[in-house]
């Protein structure tokens, strides 16, 4: 795995500090339902970052978890080797789409700003340094130009890259992406990947939530496999593996085609 | 002293009730916006208990010491809601029912019952039911805008925030903002302005002074701030012409006046809005199969 990122001047962006993130015997509960047990992974480098698993295998719920979303009925997670609380404006942050209102009345640009909210802290507005943060980051995403229309006027890809731009705009060293590509068409895909791909180039580390086999393969350094439990973690290459993907997606039928079609392109990176 | 035929005292009124319109109209858009529409309706059902409460316990009948107590009786409602919801597994709208059912129910019981047991002087209280302003005087209108004034100006400062907040919670807080402090500062404010709208619009109509302005200003605009201003000269206008029209025809309450003038201001809106509106979809969908 290459290091070649530029030195941010800050602990942990390197192997040798503490670890970007650590998850530490995380379990997480709705109700009594335990939806994730016993997660130990450590990523310690910048890279590209895949979960992967079957739908319902609580990747989503990671995530959340990490950023203190869910209550966590055991473990510990903790970012640059200290507590989320102490780190917040160096973890960026994209949610599903589907978990917003896009009828709501804001437009482009007001949705990117909010990117800035967490360092301005209360009562202060957005000013000239965070418009022109928030339009260098519609920049990077290729929605310049739209950055005055209303949310709702926009397909799902272009939705997809506000959320982008917004975590963008909260210039962190780590990012959390949860199922970005999902219901995303090609040319947003390549945008979001080209972007993700650049963050890494700088040495941030950028762990994506994802569900598609096949394009696993092609774009993370490192994944791992969840099914409840961790299943494996490592280089992209040694953990898709036949073997693991028959134990994370065990019972889940429907993905067994996905899965052959996986192992079948499995190393054939760009 | 009069204006436009008007005595002086209901034009003083006019103005109170007008601050409480467009400030029920600017803190409603930010509940309607979260979703939490209903919210407003189980804090004003329960108010009656306070407006009760507060004239046994004091023997008083001025309007501060009665809305305090509807205030508090407000806060304890949503408490009850947030229990009932947590406690016993009831759904979001079933909890809200119950907890409108139930202290409305008992607020009635209240006010219908004191004259039965010897409180002859608490004529008055059932004019909350259905809003009066004709007894309102210039302190009390007084009163009325400084509440409005301040629940205004809270919105101002926390318009990032709330923004924040309603659009997505999730984001929010996972980057840091305290949500539940958040939500509290605006269904705090949503039963303020609950109680603030008591006296003129009644505990049953209240929450339509909080939803029906914000609703129809959406159509007009696709904007947060521009949706704030225009739902709070909307409610501002249904007030007055709900204050005036009641004046001008003694034997009217006030509350369904300001409702049907909010309802009507919605109705020209869902029918006439650009882009949003009835008209402007139909002349849509006209070009697009043309």
């Amino acid at each position: 795995m290459s290091h070649a990122g530029v030195d941010r001047g800050q602990e942990g962006s390197r192997a040798g500090g503490p670890p970007l993130v650590e998850f530490h015997d995380v379990t997480v509960a709705y109700g009594r339902r335990p939806v994730i047990w016993n997660v130990d992974l450590e990523i310690d480098a910048a890279c590209l970052f895949g979960i992967i698993g079957p739908n319902g295998a609580g990747k989503s719920t990671l995530l959340k978890a990490a950023l203190g979303l869910v209550p966590m009925v055991g473990g510990s997670v903790r970012f640059f080797g200290r507590p989320l609380r102490e780190v917040r404006s160096r973890v960026g942050y994209v949610p599903q789409r589907e978990t917003v209102d896009w009828d709501f009345p804001v437009n482009v640009m007001d949705v990117v700003l909010m990117g800035t909210y967490g360092r301005l802290g209360w009562f202060r507005r957005p000013g000239i340094r965070e418009r022109q943060l928030a339009r260098d980051s519609l920049d990077r995403v290729g929605l310049a130009d739209l950055a005055g229309r209303q949310i709702g006027r926009l397909s799902g890809g272009q939705q997809q890259r506000v959320f982008l731009a917004r975590a963008l705009a909260q210039q962190a060293d780590v990012y959390l992406l949860d199922e970005p590509m999902a219901g995303v068409d090609m040319r947003s895909q390549e945008q979001i990947f080209r972007v993700l791909a650049e963050l890494k180039a700088e040495g941030r580390l950028v762990v994506v939530v994802h569900h598609d086999l096949r394009t696993a393969a092609e774009w993370f350094d490192r994944v791992a496999l969840v099914d409840m439990r961790l299943v494996a973690a490592g280089p992209t290459a040694v953990v898709l593996t036949p073997e693991n993907l028959q134990r994370t997606y065990a019972g889940h039928i429907d993905v067994l085609e996905e899965l052959g079609r996986a192992v079948a392109t499995r190393g054939r990176t760009p | 002293m009069t204006f436009a035929g008007l005595p002086y005292n209901t034009l003083v009124v006019a103005v109170g009730v007008a601050a409480v319109g467009f400030a029920a109209g600017v803190v409603g858009s930010l509940c309607v916006l979260r979703k939490r529409s209903l919210v407003g309706d189980a804090a004003a059902h329960a108010t009656l208990v306070g407006v009760a409460g507060a004239f046994l316990a004091t023997g008083r009948r001025d309007l501060a010491t009665l809305l305090v107590g509807a205030l508090a009786a407000a806060v304890a409602g949503l408490a009850a809601l947030l229990l009932v919801r947590r406690f016993t597994r009831t759904r979001d709208d079933a909890a809200t029912a119950i907890v409108i059912g139930v202290s409305f129910g008992l607020g009635i019981a209240l006010v219908s019952g004191l004259p039965a047991w010897g409180y002859a002087d608490s004529a008055g209280l059932e004019q909350f039911l259905l809003g009066h302003t004709a007894a309102l005087t210039a302190a009390d209108a007084v009163l009325l805008t400084g509440v409005a004034c301040v629940a205004t100006i809270v919105v101002s400062l926390l318009f990032k925030e709330a923004t924040l907040v309603a659009f997505d919670a999730a984001f929010a807080a996972a980057t840091g903002w305290p949500v539940l402090v958040i939500d509290a500062v605006i269904v705090g404010l949503v039963a303020v302005m609950v109680v603030a709208g008591l006296p003129a619009v009644g505990a049953v109509l209240v929450t339509a002074l909080v939803v029906i302005p914000p609703v129809a200003a959406r159509a007009w605009t696709d904007r947060m701030g521009t949706m704030l201003l225009l739902a709070g000269m909307m409610g501002l206008v249904a007030a007055v012409v709900g204050v005036v029209v009641s004046a001008a025809w003694p034997g009217l309450a006030t509350g369904p006046l300001v409702v049907l003038a909010a309802a009507a201001i919605f109705g020209i809106s869902f029918v006439a809005a650009p882009e949003r509106g009835w008209i402007a979809r139909r002349l849509r969908s006209v070009t697009r199969n043309a």
